[in-house]
């Protein structure tokens, strides 16, 4: 390549790093922000489509707002504050478990021994099956006595009515357990990506660290704790934010702004919903971090 | 003294069976653990195949548990005449323009990846910040605004030079597709770009610096040292972007409904407001007078079976790259 422009080598590269960049930033004006203001836009604007296909704007204020909460009912007739309370529960009771479980997983995966292939080939599987379309037509629609709900397994099974009926363990205790067992399928279908991403994160701790630990004389416990874990303490940032996100998407939150739009054609509350929507997830992943940043800060003392 | 080392030997040889029995202890354990998990895994796909193996009509009955009693493939049959418009041809379309979109996907985010992670360029943060930030706003909250925008798509009022009307119609067009995935924001796109920029941090200097001396320009430094070294993640993000969009039914069905896409077909075709007009037409291309509504269930899990194939292949394919290359692989930040 000739220099055919008289730039220096610096801001040459720095021209071509804006190049590759491009198309993401002219996406992002396109495809992100420009929908992003005209969803704001029509949340405080009574939407009507004209006969002639175009649409009219009405100013309305906050009425799109209260709408949404004081008369508006999700298509399972309950109150909309109602669903977004159970979402976000659902949230923070789901999050710690899903990523404890998958970082769970992706320890069970980088053990080497033989068939491994195979078995990481399986637990990668959960991102196949998590896939909406997959999900929805693996749902039965008709709850026949035959088929039995996975989900339900642990709790009718003879351990668990063992444990009740012949330890001396506290129902208190017993009981939360049972159910956050009982919901193992719904925490192993969402943590396949989680799993990939911390295999990869595993594989990537310098093993000479591993050996230093064994020469000073650290039990495998030690070396968890030690070595392990303060590595991946980064990856779990990461690994939390994409849980949290990947479960809103798959919330019912979506589907009610979704049938707003396009059943009710209200268009104006949908954006509302869609604004709170926006604005709830950001709220969440705000908490979680402050949360997380305390501890990831303790590790990487 | 000879009684001595004979109580060293017995020593020895207590201390070896208790690291042993210890040793297959432990390796009992976590075998039990790992198949545990595949069988909770793979339970959801095994307790379909009663139902989907068995006859229509024997479909519901309390004696059939694990084993149909009678094998057969209606279902099958079924589910491929319902959700394969063009017979064969849908999953071959639907894969090629998941796997056109793959790399669509990959060049376009391994780009701004490596741009953003190597590149000290004016606003390089910012850029990053709103990657981050894209990936937050859950996508179907900005559904309606897009496709409103689409549907009267202007680009910046620019088209006025090319058309007459100034705007196009992209719903409903393949090119959309295209289009958003050129710009970044296909299915999971800003996620990917993350992936790699975190790739190509970790990748050392002394490459970029070498290739330099060598008298490689900007570009031949990207595709011939760069790209090379990034094959682990290149991988990941292929798969990942393959199985999504391969699945996907949020853009295909909101953008190109027409189009030759097997997911948004099956979508469609067993939605439950159809289930009706599914089993009336079963009871005619069958000759099965009992179609109930296990019938359904039946019919569209074998189609998801049908569904899953290709990506199964994938996954076998792949999973050597998946499980090897991983090792090299940075994701770390």
């Amino acid at each position: 390549m000739r220099n055919i422009f008289p730039f220096k080598y610096k801001t040459k590269r720095k021209l071509n790093g804006f190049l590759y960049v491009l198309p993401f930033l002219i996406g992002f004006l396109l495809c992100f922000a420009l929908p992003l203001m005209n969803t704001v836009m029509y949340s405080f604007h009574t939407v009507r489509v004209n006969d002639t296909g175009g649409m009219k704007f009405a100013y309305s204020g906050l009425k799109n707002y209260m709408d949404l909460f004081q008369n508006e009912v999700t298509t399972t007739a309950q109150p909309m504050v109602r669903l977004f309370i159970n979402q976000n529960l659902s949230i923070l009771t789901n999050v710690p478990l899903i990523v404890i479980f998958s970082l769970f997983m992706a320890l069970l995966a980088n053990l080497k021994f033989k068939g491994r292939g195979i078995v990481r080939v399986i637990y990668f599987l959960p991102i196949i099956f998590g896939l909406e379309v997959v999900t929805d037509m693996l749902a039965i629609t008709t709850g026949g006595e035959w088929v039995k709900e996975s989900s339900g397994l642990f709790s009718e099974s003879y351990i668990s009515s063992l444990l009740m009926h012949y330890t001396s363990i506290p129902n208190s205790i017993l009981l939360p357990v049972i159910s956050y067992v009982d919901k193992i399928f719904d925490v192993l279908s969402q943590s396949g990506v989680q799993t990939l991403i911390y295999l990869a994160g595993l594989q990537s701790i310098n093993p000479s660290l591993y050996e230093v630990a064994k020469i000073e004389g650290a039990t495998g416990y030690e070396t968890f704790w030690k070595v392990t874990i303060p590595s991946i303490m980064h990856i779990t940032l990461f690994v939390t934010i994409y849980t949290v996100v990947d479960m809103f998407l798959k919330s019912p939150i979506s589907e009610e702004a979704y049938s707003f739009a396009f059943e009710q054609s209200k268009i104006g509350t949908g954006s509302a919903l869609s604004v709170i929507y926006i604005l709830n997830v950001l709220l969440v992943l705000g908490v979680v971090l402050l949360v997380l940043r305390k501890v990831v800060k303790k590790y990487e003392k | 003294m000879k009684n001595k080392t004979e109580n060293a030997s017995f020593g020895l040889k207590v201390y070896l069976f208790r690291k042993k029995s210890k040793n297959i202890i432990q390796s009992v354990f976590l075998f039990c653990i790992i198949v545990g998990l595949c069988f909770t895994i793979l339970y959801p796909i095994i307790q379909l195949i009663p139902s989907i193996f068995s006859n229509i009509e024997d479909l519901g009955n309390p004696n059939v548990i694990w084993l149909p009693m009678e094998f057969s493939m209606t279902s099958f049959k079924a589910a491929i005449r319902f959700s394969m418009p063009e017979g064969f041809m849908t999953i071959v379309k639907s894969v090629l323009y998941a796997g056109l979109i793959m790399g669509i996907q990959v060049f376009v985010s391994a780009m701004a990846g490596y741009s953003l992670a190597r590149v000290k360029f004016f606003g390089h943060k910012f850029v990053f910040f709103l990657v981050i930030l894209v990936f937050l706003v859950p996508r179907q909250s900005l559904l309606l605004a897009q496709y409103i925008y689409y549907s009267h798509f202007n680009a910046f009022g620019l088209l006025k030079f090319f058309t007459e009307s100034g705007e196009i119609n992209l719903i409903n067009q393949p090119a959309t597709l295209f289009m958003i995935a050129i710009l970044g924001f296909g299915v999971q796109q800003s996620l990917f770009v993350f992936i790699f920029s975190q790739f190509f941090k970790n990748i050392p200097n002394e490459l970029e610096e070498a290739s330099l001396i060598d008298g490689c320009g900007f570009h031949k430094t990207y595709f011939k040292i760069m790209i090379p070294n990034a094959l682990p993640a290149i991988s990941t993000v292929a798969v990942l972007s393959f199985v999504w969009n391969y699945g996907d039914t949020y853009f295909t069905s909101y953008f190109n409904k027409d189009g030759p896409y097997f997911s948004s077909s099956l979508a469609r075709v067993f939605s439950p407001a159809n289930k009706q007009f599914v089993l009336g037409a079963v009871k005619v291309w069958f000759d099965v007078p009992l179609a109930t509504d296990f019938a359904f269930d039946a019919i569209k899990q074998a189609a998801v079976l049908i569904f899953l194939i290709p990506l199964l292949l994938v996954y076998f394919g792949a999973q050597k790259w998946l499980v090897e290359n991983l090792e090299n692989s940075g994701l770390v930040g």
